[in-house]
């Protein structure tokens, strides 16, 4: 099966700054594809390249088979972009907006008015159709240009920072329609958040100062960091009491107060890779006669998976 | 097809929309009614060189340079600035639409409304007709003039648009480089040479004016202003489209 988005050593380099460093990925006809990354790590200098707005400095990319550089029409015919900072034309309403778009993207004028009414259903901005986009608030505006992805049906959707600047509640609702969306449709949906990875992708993608540090499903990518385990502790009696008896500890590499709930504090020990620590926790709490509450390791977040990966320098160069 | 002109539509809409088409075209048909005024003073006076043309008189005065010259800048310096600017841009090239269509369709546009507001100065010339007889001809070969001249200009503001986000940046380079061109034909009193002089009024704006103003269509020119316009117009698809290429 020819792979929606294939990525092969793409490269980009801004006189001295690199800012992407031949990373390769994959993305596969229907999957849901997060692309994580920490502010400035090239997120959105690869969609720009997909998209045709920018060329690389190497490598190739090729969707839906067909390579960007060469045939930038028929891939942008295949595509919605959401671009990070989404600009429309204030003076237009949100009708005639999606109406001109539709008819950018080769919409034929009969159908061009059910196309635009049911891409405004779908992203809930029916109810706005005939106000000036400059009058709108940041979510409406958001989800016109989300509207505007959709009125071409692409195969592809592109998504940067879809959620950025929304509030709680228009954030689940996005995050709900990328959900439906990608029922139907491949997207790449680029992110700084990890909830909006862990909600709604099937695989992530985690870049780091231009490289990808790995390729994984949340789950996968979850377990790679079992090796150091994260045990919670709940003593009676001041955090700080505790702190440095538990750190002095072999197999302890580091101990976090979370709190003091009556009378009894939580604390979070992180052994040194491969160590379990419980049961020398256990024996020091017994031999200090302390009041054990609860003894029980934490899950790895996939947002510790990804401070990990982005903090440690990769060993492997990769 | 469509799509280019679902672009063309798109930013003949933004001028309208704009108050800024509101007050350049007060603006611009204030210049116009000073240039008509004057005109008719002038048509009045007795010891009138009889040798020229009503049309020659407003299709060339200072007030008509004078608005052709302010008008250009102000009606080009947003088509590709404010795109930049906004972002607005990204949208625009990332839809399944050529370089060359967009480029074509700001000019096209503003060319139109360039159009619009001059076709708005025709009512002068119904109304100097409600009382005094004069050839029809003229007149709308000057018409047909200002009109392949701002195709020119309006191409060089394009190019200028393309080149900076900044509207006001945009305007000065246009106004600068109009002001160049306007120039050379001026640099005709300090040239000697025989040849040289005709190579300069082969260029001189204000010599294919006075031509069109007499009613007379000279092919050269035409072909002058068409090449000049391409060219513009060329270098700012290249300018477009440019990150798009390999380095």
């Amino acid at each position: 099966m020819t792979p929606a988005i294939a990525i092969d050593r793409l490269s980009k380099r801004y006189d001295t700054v690199t800012a992407l460093a031949e990373i390769s990925f994959e993305v596969q006809p229907g999957e849901i594809m997060g692309f994580l990354g920490p502010n400035g790590a090239g997120k959105t200098t690869t969609l720009r390249i997909l998209t045709g707005l920018i060329a690389p400095t190497g490598g190739r990319v090729r969707i839906d088979g067909l390579d960007v550089a060469e045939r930038s029409l028929e891939v942008r015919r295949r595509i919605g972009y959401l671009p990070e900072h989404v600009a429309l034309y204030p003076e237009l309403r949100v009708q005639e907006y999606l109406a001109y778009r539709a008819g950018l993207k080769g919409v034929e004028r009969g159908g061009r008015r059910s196309r635009v009414a049911e891409a405004m259903e779908r992203c809930r901005v029916a109810e706005v159709a005939r106000q000036l986009i400059g009058r709108l608030s940041k979510g409406y505006r958001q989800r016109v240009a989300l509207a505007d992805c959709l009125l071409a049906r692409p195969k592809i959707l592109i998504l940067d920072e879809p959620t950025i600047g929304l509030d709680p509640h228009q954030i689940r609702q996005t995050r709900e329609l990328i959900t439906e969306l990608g029922r139907t449709t491949t997207i790449l949906l680029s992110t700084h958040i990890l909830p909006e990875v862990e909600a709604a992708c099937h695989k992530v993608a985690i870049i780091n100062k231009g490289r990808i540090i790995a390729v994984d499903t949340p789950q996968r990518l979850r377990m790679r960091l079992q090796g150091t385990q994260v045990v919670r502790v709940q003593l009676r009696g001041e955090p700080a009491a505790f702190e440095s008896p538990l750190r002095a500890l072999p197999g302890v590499a580091r101990v976090g107060v979370c709190g003091h709930v009556d009378g009894f504090a939580s604390l979070e020990v992180e052994a040194a890779s491969g160590a379990d620590v419980r049961e020398p926790i256990y024996r020091l709490a017994v031999e200090r006669r302390w009041a054990l509450r609860e003894l029980a390791p934490v899950q790895a977040s996939l947002e510790e998976v990804f401070i990990h990966l982005t903090t440690t320098e990769p060993q492997d160069g990769g | 097809m469509n799509r280019f002109w679902a672009l063309t539509g798109r930013e003949l809409k933004a001028f309208w929309c704009s108050p800024i088409a509101y007050v350049v075209g007060a603006l611009f048909l204030l210049i116009q009614g000073l240039e008509f005024w004057l005109l008719v003073n002038f048509l009045s006076m007795p010891r009138l060189d009889p040798s020229i043309t009503m049309p020659q008189l407003f299709f060339g005065g200072f007030y008509f340079w004078l608005s052709v010259l302010m008008l250009v800048p102000l009606l080009t310096m947003r088509t590709f600035s404010e795109e930049k600017r906004t972002g607005s841009i990204e949208l625009l090239l990332t839809a399944p639409v050529t370089d060359a269509q967009v480029v074509l369709a700001k000019f096209l546009g503003a060319w139109l409304a360039y159009a619009i507001l001059w076709s708005c100065t025709l009512a002068y010339f119904l109304l100097l007709r409600a009382f005094t007889a004069f050839a029809w001809a003229p007149v709308l070969t000057g018409y047909l003039g200002v009109w392949l001249l701002g195709g020119v200009l309006i191409a060089v503001g394009v190019l200028a648009s393309s080149l900076t986000r900044n509207q006001i940046i945009a305007a000065v380079m246009a106004f600068g480089a109009m002001l160049v061109l306007f120039s050379v034909g001026v640099l005709e009193v300090f040239v000697r040479d025989p040849e040289g002089v005709k190579i300069i009024r082969y260029l001189s704006l204000l010599e294919h004016l006075g031509g069109f103003a007499k009613g007379i269509v000279d092919t050269r020119p035409i072909v002058f202003y068409a090449t000049l316009t391409a060219a513009c117009l060329f270098l700012t698809g290249r300018v477009v489209g440019h990150p798009r290429w390999r380095a």
